[in-house]
């Protein structure tokens, strides 16, 4: 069945490797767009190709060695100054690595790939003499695939066959080359018919997706180049994901399993698990220790040496245990540039496909994540990418009359902000209209007038969320598959994240995702509610303070404090809860979430700890993020502060007479209010 | 003849094929195998450690293969080693570039187990010749 029989572990190996370099030559392609003549870049494409056709070799994947070879020459020669890199062998190259990835994903399937299209080969062998113009281009482009050499015509009617893919009948397949192959072999699994019979094939595919040809009205940038829709950019660029999806034309089975056993392995730096190996040794090491105090203090040595013996190695222990936790932790880290890498030369595949000029900004990329969610976060990134160079950036013409650069930047950022990663997809287009919004939902049958009257910006923006909504056209490009943002924010939702939207009309609209950093442990705060203890998430603390009745004012029928200029709402934990409040609260916790900050009012705190959380999968009450168990053996819920807030909404806060009972017990430690 | 207990350094920036190459050295017995992904990483190696064989891709970062040969050659507590070259260009100049630099065999991408004993073989032979 395979072809790779007795070679599967080496070839998961080298998909998950060579997948890897891949990525980082498509990115690197995009920034060589930008600097032609940098050597450095050049000199890694060049080493890229060449390491992928040595390893190839050894599987004997014959087709994808002889596609490498040709690449890496022509980058022998581009670096080394005897060619000059223009646009028409600049899409050769990007044709070629879309046919590798096509390969890899024959060789994920255990089959050997078939011969890249005869046209693309054919165009890399002449670039690499030198003699591919846009003439050549033309000629090996409309030619039929029998014939041995191009007609290098003038090269002058580039822009005639704007959009091949979208002529109805006997489409002239060779005029879409690779593109067809890689499809009718994506989409049927099956391997790509013989190149003669390509036409057969993708003129009797309905499913092919007709360009839209009014995307390119620039046209200049992109003379040569099949259109594609987004969807097949995407799928090109990332293979497997974007296919395997409701909807799309079910991939073979043995494909499915391939995945399965490709997701759950995972690299970790050797330092990093040397880093495991070596704290498991000393912790052995102090257990031994304490087992000989033990021996001893049982047979009735306890003088005060022993107790300090005693006292150092349980100290020692706790270190070391919570420097295991978190190497442990660290070997699921990952830097989520690995999957950043990839969107690049979407973006420009994208941007190129509708005649925008856009470049991706990348930042924040050493930015480490659990492995877990940088594979679930693929797509959702993936659908913002796109709806930002699709909706958010205006065509060339909107963007000129505006008087904005014509270049737009969107920004893929990411970083750490406590105990959370923040991902930020950000354009510079022209922003999303509340107003549209509405209308477009109220159209649609998803809201009632009502509730679009009441709605404030924010809430507008958060309809694109909604399962159904959809601009009128993006129909065009999802094709159907009802892949939308309400996917985004469910798979979000998935990883404990949440996704918000900033937008400012002609400015940009901001997707804004805030993930937890591991699902494992988490820095906390005890407080107290009378005895009951009960825990916060300690990044979400700024300071805490005690609360001086006299410095509670009342705004807006509202208990606040100004702490520092800033005036903050006085929030009782046990309000939040749906408590009694039948004490005054003696201590605030100044805490943010996300914009809002507030003072959560307790009764006490009782220190730091790091909790390892204990989820409740199956019962979770509302605003509790999970358990976890004290020093004592004490159960202590952990509170979803988010939650809380966003239950409680408009009615959290409380009138400064609720909060301060007027007639206290008198307490000494309260002679301010005594006086 | 060839101990197998030999200490042999494998240098190739692609884990993959440090990997197959280990592979092809345990089918023929030699499993005291270190690995280094640079010519950088290789020379450090190198030093601190009592290798008695050295088989490195040729193109890679920071320090290439032929850098690595021609490093190896220059350091007097080295130079006696035996390197062996791996690469996939069978050009005639890259061959000639290696011996020149010094490389005691050079083996063309993809090989198999016997090409690779064969290499191997040759250069055991040699080296038994020097050293009697």
């Amino acid at each position: 069945m395979s072809d790779f029989a007795g070679m599967e572990d080496l070839l998961q190996d080298f998909l998950i490797e060579a997948g890897d370099l891949l990525s980082g030559v498509d990115n690197k392609l995009v920034d060589l767009e930008r600097a032609p003549n940098d050597r450095g870049l050049l000199n890694e494409i060049f080493r890229g190709f060449h390491t992928i056709k040595g390893g190839a070799g050894f599987l004997n994947a014959t087709e994808l060695v002889t596609l490498c070879h040709l690449t890496e020459n022509l980058f022998d020669k581009l670096r080394t100054g005897e060619l000059d890199l223009s646009s028409e062998i600049m899409d050769a190259i990007l044709d070629a690595t879309g046919t590798v990835r096509v390969m890899f994903r024959s060789l994920e399937q255990g089959v050997q790939p078939k011969a890249a299209d005869p046209n693309l080969i054919e165009r890399l062998e002449l670039a690499l003499q030198g003699r591919l113009d846009a003439g050549a281009v033309q000629a090996a482009q409309s030619k039929p695939v029998v014939e041995e050499k191009p007609v290098s015509s003038g090269g002058i009617e580039l822009f005639t066959d704007p959009a091949p893919a979208a002529a109805p009948t006997p489409a002239p397949a060779p005029a879409a080359g690779p593109d067809w192959i890689a499809l009718h072999h994506a989409v049927s699994g099956q391997p790509a018919a013989p190149a003669g019979s390509v036409a057969a094939a993708a003129s009797s595919k309905p499913a092919a997706p007709a360009a839209p040809a009014s995307t390119n009205p620039g046209g200049a940038q992109v003379p040569v180049v099949a259109k594609k829709t987004p969807e097949e950019v995407i799928k090109d660029a990332v293979g497997r994901r974007a296919t395997d999806r409701p909807g799309a034309i079910s991939a073979p089975v043995g494909r499915r399993e391939n995945e399965r056993q490709r997701d759950t392995s995972i690299r970790v730096d050797t330092a990093r698990l040397d880093q495991v190996l070596n704290l498991s040794g000393e912790i052995g090491l102090t257990k031994n220790r304490l087992n000989a105090l033990r021996s001893d203090i049982l047979s009735g040595r306890n003088d005060s040496e022993t107790l300090h013996a005693l006292d150092l190695a349980v100290s020692q222990l706790d270190l070391l245990v919570s420097d295991l936790q978190n190497a442990v932790m660290k070997t699921r880290m990952q830097p989520i540039g690995r999957l950043f890498q990839k969107y690049p030369r979407i973006a420009r595949d994208l941007a190129r496909n509708m005649g925008k000029d856009v470049e991706l900004v990348l930042e924040g990329e050493e930015t480490e994540i659990d492995k877990t969610m940088i594979e679930d976060l693929a797509d959702p990134i993936i659908h913002l990418i796109r709806n930002a160079v699709d909706h958010g950036i205006e065509d060339p013409v909107e963007r000129g009359s505006t008087g904005k650069p014509l270049k737009s930047i969107v920004k893929l950022q990411a970083q750490q902000e406590g105990d959370h990663i923040v991902i930020i997809v950000a354009d510079d287009g022209r922003g999303m209209n509340p107003e549209r919004l509405r209308a477009k939902a109220l159209e649609k049958g998803l809201i009632t007038d009502e509730e679009a009257n009441s709605m404030d910006e924010r809430q507008s923006f958060n309809l694109v969320f909604l399962p159904g909504f959809s601009t009128a056209d993006q129909v065009s490009d999802v094709s159907g598959r009802g892949v939308g943002m309400d996917v985004v924010r469910t798979n979000i939702q998935k990883l404990n994240g949440s996704i918000e939207i900033r937008s400012q009309a002609n400015k940009g609209t901001s997707f804004i995702i805030s993930l937890p950093l591991t699902l494992a442990i988490l820095p906390v705060l005890l407080v107290r509610l009378g005895d009951q203890p009960f825990a916060v998430p300690l990044s979400m603390v700024r300071e805490i303070l005690p609360i001086d009745p006299e410095a509670v004012k009342e705004v807006g029928g509202r208990a606040t404090m100004v702490i520092r200029g800033e005036v903050l709402p006085v929030l009782p934990l046990s309000g939040l809860l749906g408590w009694p409040l039948d004490r005054t609260p003696e201590y605030g916790v100044l805490m943010q979430a996300a914009e809002l900050s507030f003072i959560l009012a307790i009764d006490s705190f009782a220190g730091r700890e790091d909790a390892v959380i204990k989820s409740l999968d199956d019962f979770r009450p509302k605003g509790v993020a999970g358990v976890t168990t004290l020093a004592n053996g004490q159960i202590v819920l952990i509170l979803d502060m988010k939650e809380l807030l966003g239950a409680a909404g408009e009615q959290r806060g409380v009138t400064r007479r609720t909060l301060i009972r007027e007639a206290p017990t008198p307490k000494p430690d309260q002679k301010t209010l005594a006086a | 003849m060839s101990d197998p207990k030999m200490k042999i350094l494998v240098v190739d920036d692609f884990s993959t094929m440090r990997r197959i190459v280990r592979n092809l050295l345990k089918e023929l017995g030699f499993t005291n195998v270190d690995e280094a992904e640079d010519g950088a990483v290789a020379l450090q190696k190198l030093q601190g450690g009592d290798f008695e064989f050295v088989v490195t891709d040729w193109n890679m970062p920071n320090m290439d293969g032929l850098t690595l040969l021609q490093s190896i050659r220059k350091t007097p507590a080295l130079k006696h080693l035996p390197v062996l070259m791996i690469t996939a260009e069978a050009k005639k100049e890259n061959i000639i570039a290696a011996a020149q630099a010094g490389a005691s065999g050079y083996i063309v991408k993809p090989f198999t187990a016997a090409v690779l004993s064969e290499k191997l073989q040759k250069i055991f032979e040699k080296m038994g010749k020097t050293t009697a």
